[in-house]
């Protein structure tokens, strides 16, 4: 109850409904542009959050996160292609309504059963990441070590499918985190003489390199896109449609729960999933694939209860499961906050303004997806060329935000390179990126664990938390390997068949 | 040739360089039993070794499961491609100190657009003067951004 007061002085005291409507509407407009996903949307907006405070920049991502959800399904129903990834399994049956003359009612149930995922996720993230926070004063350097080795653990599940791969990745991003000034002996590493690098590289590149870059290079020389067509007016879903999708949704939510809790599981997945399911369980299954409500219900459920859901393992542990929990990981890391349990200890206030300001930013959607919608069509039919040209202007602008920097500029488009190379080798991002986030993390705890011990590893064996997380990691591996080696055998024992 | 053995190549000799980056590191009085050096070493090796995993993977299994591919035209010319707009990107880094931070934003806009498949036109030189000035007054005027600025300007 305290915090539920808390929380609503926020709202009149801060910049949380501000920041929480500006991130909303970037994320509608980002997420409809085809190609631009929710990370690359997220990634995008990362260096503006640099002169915010803690708490409207947390909110400024995360509300750019839930809009560009709902905003991956306006080009998906009326262009037959996805704006983000996680909006793949809306074309099925969105556009097939688009081609009926019911696009209006498709962006509808769209936009209705967004907002009640995301209300459903972000009930969840309230729920189960508050535990959490009564073991964050048990963390010992040790368990610090430990909680940084299971977040390099998961690496497996991130991997898509090679876990050597992973890695490899994993590894070049802990290489990363070395540059600069060693966190004991303050001795500078891999520097080149640039004071510019004593402080180590900020991770806020790395991802507007990876995410951002990388992306607009993939996409040069891509052609444009179908036109959307006039403007659409949004026709919400009256109570017959709602107790018919009723179902579907609850299919996506609960799906979309378990998906945003899986590392590596994403909103792509859950939607295809929830789609599946959905039909399995449908009185009117005759109807997927040919204009079907429930066909747009259940996945616009499922990626969005996906977007809160994926902040739980991030808010609790410090491990982003996906891309966009990556990034707002970014977020946190530019204003010095160390995500995992001591976040809920050190900064409540942030914690409390996240929900806040998804809270506002979902309830928001109702009335801003409506109003915004005419634009996002605008935009999407604009020449793809101009597109490309001012999104690349805002990369390259938005980096000076961080430092004023040309090194930074150049990091930047080294690694958007790096990861394009990645992209056309196949390597996973998400890897690369927590071995940047982690390193750190990992080797300052290992080493000041055994300045307490006096070099004795056995310190490790002393620590609960620690000897649990450790088991844990050593679980998650072996699963993970167990189940890639039995892939492979399966894509193998495939192959003579084909 | 197979793209995860040139990639395995490649990563063996960024390891080997890193390695050579690690004898780089200065020791100091303060140091622990670990030093500042020792995680960059065992990263070093652990690269070195994943790298030539990569490369015996792909010479051993017949079919690799990273979904891997012999490098082709097509991956040439989409390379190349990604090299020119980094190019031109890199073109702004260098002109934006020296003819001023919304110039070379025009540039760039037009530079990029054009690289893409726009005409020529006048669209295009007020989509460019516009969105310049537009970064310029988000940027510079209302958040306060320091950006290039210019030798000439």
């Amino acid at each position: 109850m305290k915090d539920l007061i808390q929380a609503f002085t926020m709202l009149g005291t801060t910049y949380v409904i501000p920041a929480a409507m500006a991130g909303l509407i970037w994320g509608i407009i980002g997420g409809a542009l085809p190609g631009i996903s929710a990370s690359v949307t997220m990634a995008l907006i990362l260096p503006f959050t640099f002169t915010m405070d803690p708490v409207s920049a947390i909110v400024l991502l995360a509300a750019t996160y839930i809009g560009a959800e709902y905003g991956g399904s306006i080009p998906a129903i009326l262009i037959r292609t996805p704006g983000t990834n996680s909006a793949a399994a809306t074309v099925i049956d969105g556009y097939e309504m688009k081609r009926q003359g019911r696009a209006g009612e498709a962006l509808g149930i769209s936009l209705w059963s967004g907002i009640l995922g995301s209300l459903f996720g972000l009930a969840m993230l309230v729920l189960l990441t508050e535990p959490l926070a009564r073991i964050a004063l048990a963390f010992t350097p040790m368990s610090y070590f430990a909680l940084g080795i299971l977040g390099l653990s998961i690496i497996a599940s991130l991997s898509g499918g090679s876990l050597l791969k992973g890695m490899i990745a994993a590894t070049i991003g802990v290489m990363v985190a070395t540059v600069g000034t060693d966190p004991i002996s303050g001795v500078s590493r891999f520097t080149f003489g640039l004071p510019e690098l004593l402080g180590g590289i900020k991770p806020i590149l790395i991802m507007v390199g990876l995410f951002a870059v990388s992306e607009l290079l993939r996409q040069s020389g891509s052609k444009g896109l179908e036109a959307a067509g006039e403007i659409v007016r949004i026709k919400l879903p009256n109570f017959l449609t709602m107790r018919k999708i009723g179902k579907a949704q609850a299919i996506g939510c609960i799906v979309g729960l378990f998906e945003g809790l899986m590392p590596g599981g994403g909103g792509s997945i859950a939607a295809f999933l929830s789609y599946n399911e959905a039909k399995r369980w449908s009185r009117y299954k005759e109807e997927f694939g040919r204009g079907s409500v429930e066909g747009i219900a259940a996945p616009e459920a499922a990626n969005n209860t996906v977007a809160s859901a994926s902040l739980i393992p991030l808010l609790s542990f410090g491990i982003p499961g996906s891309n966009s929990a990556a990034v707002l990981l970014g977020g946190l890391l530019i204003h010095g906050l160390l995500p995992g349990p001591r976040l809920f200890e050190k900064n409540a206030d942030v914690v409390l303004g996240l929900y806040t300001g998804s809270f506002v930013a979902t309830v928001s959607q109702l009335v801003v997806g409506i109003l915004i919608l005419p634009l996002c069509i605008w935009l999407v039919n604009r020449p793809r060329p101009y597109l490309a040209a001012i999104i690349f202007a805002l990369v390259l602008s938005g980096i000076f935000t961080i430092n004023s920097s040309v090194i930074d500029l150049g990091i930047v488009l080294f690694t958007g390179l790096i990861g394009y190379i990645m992209l056309l080798t196949k390597f996973p991002f998400l890897p690369a990126i927590l071995g940047v986030v982690m390193g750190p993390i990992v080797e300052s705890n290992y080493r000041r664990s055994l300045l307490l011990s006096g070099g004795d590893h056995g310190i490790f064996l002393e620590d609960g938390i620690a000897i649990g997380l450790l088991v844990a990691s050593i679980v998650f591996v072996v699963i993970s390997v167990v189940r890639e080696v039995r892939e492979a055998r399966a894509v193998r024992r495939a192959a003579p068949a084909a | 040739m197979n793209k995860d053995i040139l990639s395995g190549g490649v990563l063996l000799a960024v390891a080997g360089l890193y390695y050579l980056g690690t004898r780089q590191i200065a020791r100091s009085s303060l140091e622990d039993g670990v030093g500042a050096d020792g995680l960059p070493i065992v990263l070093a090796i652990l690269l070195a070794g994943l790298a030539v995993l990569l490369i015996l993977r792909s010479l051993i299994v017949a079919r690799p499961v990273g979904g891997a591919a012999a490098v082709d035209g097509e991956y040439h010319a989409k390379f190349t491609r990604a090299l020119g707009l980094l190019a031109i990107a890199g073109g702004y880094a260098v002109v934006a100190p020296i003819i001023g931070y919304v110039p070379a934003l025009a540039l760039l806009i037009a530079a990029v657009a054009l690289y893409e498949g726009a005409q020529p036109s006048w669209r295009l030189a007020i989509v460019a003067v516009l969105g310049a000035g537009g970064f310029w007054l988000f940027f510079v005027w209302l958040l306060g951004v320091e950006q290039p600025s210019s030798l000439l300007f």
